[in-house]
């Protein structure tokens, strides 16, 4: 005979539609989740993004709006499973089943599918990983670097979700099992969330508030170190915070009010607005997570384009196929030895022209650190060290003509003006650091050449000026530029020959990065304090991998080698590359199953608005049309908010950078336009399966 | 056997209270078939609902077989839901995943195991509503008289004092509505069980021993069977339409 529990195994098997989704929901919450956290842990990203920078930044910062996106993603599965169990429960306690009674069983229940689904999750998690990695160096680039190694700390946070997932199914059981008015479980199923009607102002303010947080939010650190001569806190970025209020607000415009005017024709497609704003709670929330996956997917996106067409634009308008420069202390390759190289590929090299320069220290401005995370501004002798041409120089090695009046310098900064705050304009004099003699100077202006723009910069002196500051400057302070082009077609062979010979033709006394400053260095020694750089705060690099990402991209000798830069783009790039599209298909899937599963549920929901619907004769198409309208707003809404709202934010970024949109950057924009065509695509693509689902469970032809 | 005294129930709706009981009282005997009918609104089911313990009450007192329900606690309510009260709802309330026959036993299976009476007793219902034939079927392949008369059957289960049933014809055909009615005389005939059914529909209404009306959240008047259930009909009929010309009178 049939006890309590085979009674409940029974009423399982009926809901098992019903427990799939919720399977499905838990299981892509974790398996994203840990994902994500085995690539933010994995030793091979975190070397390739270093602590504190931007991109390691951007990648947790994209983490928290994912997590944030599973965590409402799975709240609202177990939701939806308990609306759908809540039928069964009521009938049971309006039989007369107690909540002890009920309690057992439906803990079991609910333990079993959340602890099931989630496990099996954090288990897929790492096989996702594995293939989707090697699925990028198979198909896309591979690298030495791009050697997959995971540290299993992130199963940390996949833990703490775990837990996360579980308690909060528990806590809705137990919600449920509380509640007094057996009525109100029996029906809740059934049970509207409308939400309040805003005004028709709700939209236009929404943008507003976009618009104004996004500004906020960009421009408030910098406004608030003015203010407070203080580093900001992460709280700062609170002022991002409208951003979400705006989106939550225009969601809403569109779930209440939608976008056109219904004053001509009120009663066009009001079953499909009717119908979306009384579950207007479940589906604002919904698209705003959507909207905000979306965001992030194309933020993270766009980190390719932006990175790889200014990169090509550059590499393709340099004037010469290579360049390279060396301290005079150095034995490196000359041209005679360069020919010979070269010979041994056949080829010959052209153009060839050097000219030397000097290297100085120069005075100016710096920002010093307080206690208490405060800083003030203070005048230093020896703020950095710098790269000086002499007017005549300049001209041979460039062929332009620049006149450099007496006591004064010119910045060379690439034909655009960005970047130019590696440069400094505000010196008063240079230090010959053998001799320590001074040289009075004034900021002249920007002479132009794009290759020689350098973050460790270039800048140009009298010829009279170049002399007599020159005086006795020992060969560790002077240096060599030289440029030469290829006869003919280039050889990837020989650059890579070329390029590994010079590295090797280096002492360890030049094995550092750009951002070691010699000058700063010996300021710090001279002031009895250790020089940042020479702690472990700084990354260091080795002539033992001149092939790495850190190396090529930070050594400060390293040439500017035409084809080897052009085809080891991806190479040296190749770890931030991956992550990024990691990143980005990683919130896209989530976007887009929320999307799904949110279609999924508004088919449940008003299967009997549908059926009502076939009863008053309402066609095939005119059904389909109203499926179709749902799925729209689900789809289009957060497809198109979050990627133009991220679309304006990079814009805004890029602008702000230096005032201006440069080429590169533009190039960059127009690729990352193509990119969302392409996106928007995909997505087009799911929205047509998902509204062909929701016809076949809605058995519209 | 019921006793309803000085009930109040209201509802909150846009953060003000709506009264939908005033203090009803009222009490059905043992045997007893009695019936509620009211225009919508008028607080039938939310009288059932409070009967049934399903909704909380504010005011008011409901005593079941000599026992005040208001100050038990949940589980000694849902005791009484489960062995002193027999339900039966319009959208008949039927497990989806079980057949006719575990549906039937759902009472008692929530009990604790189900004993070998039990079963002969399920099949006794299952023949006394002529449902037999399709106790192995699931609530979606039979009639709504079929599932109806089963969640009669399922009411019965327990032997009840008291079957409360909520609309139990709305959802019916006159064939079925009549399978449905018959049903509740042979239990209270057969089982001797109480009923207290609350409808719209008068014919279903004429085969109670009382009507009560209720109106506005009052017991407007009580009709006791006293003839012919055809005349008793017309009876019941004439006092619904006194009640709606009272309403007309003061303009409502």
């Amino acid at each position: 005979m049939m006890t309590m529990k085979m009674l409940e195994n029974k009423l399982q098997k009926t809901d098992r539609k019903q427990a799939v989704l919720y399977l499905f929901c838990n299981f892509v919450s974790l398996l994203l989740i840990t994902a994500y956290s085995a690539m933010m842990f994995s030793p091979t990203v975190l070397l390739a993004l270093p602590e504190g920078g931007d991109s390691r930044k951007q990648m947790i910062a994209i983490f928290v709006l994912a997590l944030f996106g599973c965590v409402v993603f799975t709240v609202y599965a177990s939701g939806l499973f308990f609306r759908k169990k809540a039928k069964q429960l009521g009938i049971l306690m309006a039989l007369g089943a107690s909540r002890k009674r009920l309690a057992p069983g439906l803990f079991r229940e609910v333990l079993t599918l959340s602890g099931a689904s989630s496990l099996l999750g954090i288990a897929a998690g790492f096989p996702f990983v594995f293939l989707l990695w090697n699925g990028f160096s198979l198909f896309l680039v591979d690298s030495e670097q791009m050697t997959l190694k995971l540290d299993f700390k992130c199963l940390y946070l996949s833990a703490a979700f775990f837990v996360i997932v579980v308690a909060f199914s528990c806590l809705t059981a137990c919600r449920y099992l509380k509640r007094t008015n057996i009525m109100d479980v029996v029906h809740e199923e059934h049970k509207n969330e409308p939400v309040k009607e805003p005004g028709r102002w709700c939209g236009a303010i929404g943008i507003l508030l976009v618009l104004a947080g996004a500004v906020c939010g960009y421009s408030a650190p910098s406004v608030y170190m003015k203010l407070f001569s203080a580093y900001p806190s992460a709280l700062i970025n609170l002022f991002y915070a409208p951003v979400f209020a705006g989106l939550y607000m225009i969601m809403l415009h569109t779930v209440v009010h939608g976008w056109r005017s219904h004053q001509k024709h009120p009663y066009k497609n009001i079953i499909s607005r009717s119908m979306m704003k009384f579950q207007g709670k479940q589906t604002v929330n919904n698209l705003l997570v959507s909207t905000v996956l979306i965001a992030g997917s194309a933020f993270a996106l766009f980190y390719i384009p932006m990175l790889s067409v200014g990169q090509t634009m550059e590499i393709k308008a340099r004037p010469f196929d290579y360049s390279y420069h060396y301290r005079m202390d150095q034995t490196v390759p000359k041209q005679e030895d360069i020919t010979a190289l070269a010979a041994k590929y056949d080829l010959s090299i052209k153009d060839y022209r050097s000219c030397s320069y000097l290297m100085l220290a120069m005075d100016g401005t710096i920002e010093i650190e307080d206690e208490g995370n405060t800083f003030h501004y203070e005048h230093a002798d020896l703020v950095q060290e710098a790269k000086f041409l002499s007017e005549s120089d300049f001209y041979r090695l460039t062929g332009k003509r620049i006149s450099v009046n007496k006591g004064t310098y010119y910045a060379i900064s690439n034909d655009e003006e960005t970047g130019t705050y590696y440069l400094n304009t505000g010196a008063s004099f240079l230090t010959n650091m053998t001799t320590r003699t001074t040289l009075p100077v004034s900021f002249a202006g920007f002479a132009h050449y794009s290759f020689l723009y350098d973050t460790v910069g270039y800048y140009i002196l009298n010829d009279e000026d170049y002399k007599a500051i020159s005086n006795g400057l020992t060969p560790d302070w002077q240096g060599t530029v030289a440029f030469f082009n290829i006869s003919g077609k280039d050889s990837y062979a020989f650059a890579e020959d070329f390029f590994h010979t010079l590295v090797s033709s280096f002492g360890p006394e030049c094995e550092f990065p750009n951002y070691y400053d010699r000058v700063a260095k010996i300021a710090a020694n001279e002031a009895g304090k250790i020089y940042w750089g020479d702690t472990d705060v700084m990354t260091h690099i080795s002539f033992d991998n001149p092939d790495t990402s850190d190396f090529r991209a930070y050594w400060t000798y390293m040439p500017k080698i035409r084809i080897l830069d052009r085809n080891d783009f991806s190479r040296t790039f190749a770890v931030f590359l991956m992550m990024f599209l990691f990143i980005s298909i990683i919130c896209a899937l989530a976007a887009m199953i929320i999307s799904y599963t949110r279609c999924m549920t508004i088919t449940l929901n008003n299967r009997y608005v549908f059926d009502d619907l076939k009863r008053l004769g309402a066609s095939p198409s005119f059904l389909k049309k109203e499926v179709k309208s749902q799925a729209e707003i689900v789809f289009k809404i957060p497809s198109v908010i979050g990627m133009s709202a991220m679309y304006f934010l990079y814009s805004m970024i890029m602008f702000a950078n230096d005032g201006k949109l440069v080429s590169g950057e533009i190039g960059g924009l127009a690729a990352c336009l193509g990119i969302l065509v392409l996106y928007a695509v995909i997505i087009y693509l799911v929205f047509r399966c998902s509204v062909r689902k929701m016809c076949l469970q809605l058995t519209i032809e | 056997m019921l006793y309803v005294k000085n009930l109040h129930k209201s509802y909150q709706s846009g953060g003000k209270s709506c009264p939908v009981l005033k203090g009803i009282d009222l009490t059905v005997a043992n045997q007893e078939f009695v019936a509620v009918m009211g225009p919508s609104g008028s607080g039938k089911s939310t009288l059932l609902n409070c009967i049934s313990c399903y909704i909380p009450f504010e005011e008011g007192c409901i005593t079941l077989g000599g026992q005040e329900l208001k100050n038990l606690n949940e589980d000694a309510l849902a005791k009484i839901r489960n062995e002193k009260l027999g339900f039966v709802f319009q959208d008949f309330m039927l497990l989806d995943g079980l057949n006719v026959r575990e549906n039937i036993l759902v009472p008692r299976i929530i009990q604790g195991e189900v004993s070998e009476e039990a079963g002969k007793l399920a099949d006794s219902l299952l023949s006394l509503f002529g449902i037999e034939h399709i106790k192995d079927k699931y609530p979606a392949d039979i009639s709504g008289g079929e599932r109806q008369r089963t969640a009669v059957a399922r009411s019965l289960i327990n032997k009840p004092l008291l079957i409360l049933a909520d609309e139990p014809t709305g959802n019916l055909d006159s064939k079925s509505s009549r399978a449905v009615i018959e049903s509740f005389e042979n239990a209270r005939e057969q089982l001797g069980a109480a009923i207290f059914m609350v409808t719209h529909d008068s014919f279903a209404a004429s085969f109670c021993d009382r009507v009560i009306l209720l109106k506005d959240g009052c017991v407007y008047n009580t009709l006791k069977k006293e003839e012919k259930q055809s005349a008793f009909q017309d009876r019941l009929l004439t006092a619904i339409k006194e009640m709606s010309s009272a309403d007309a009178r003061t303009g409502r």
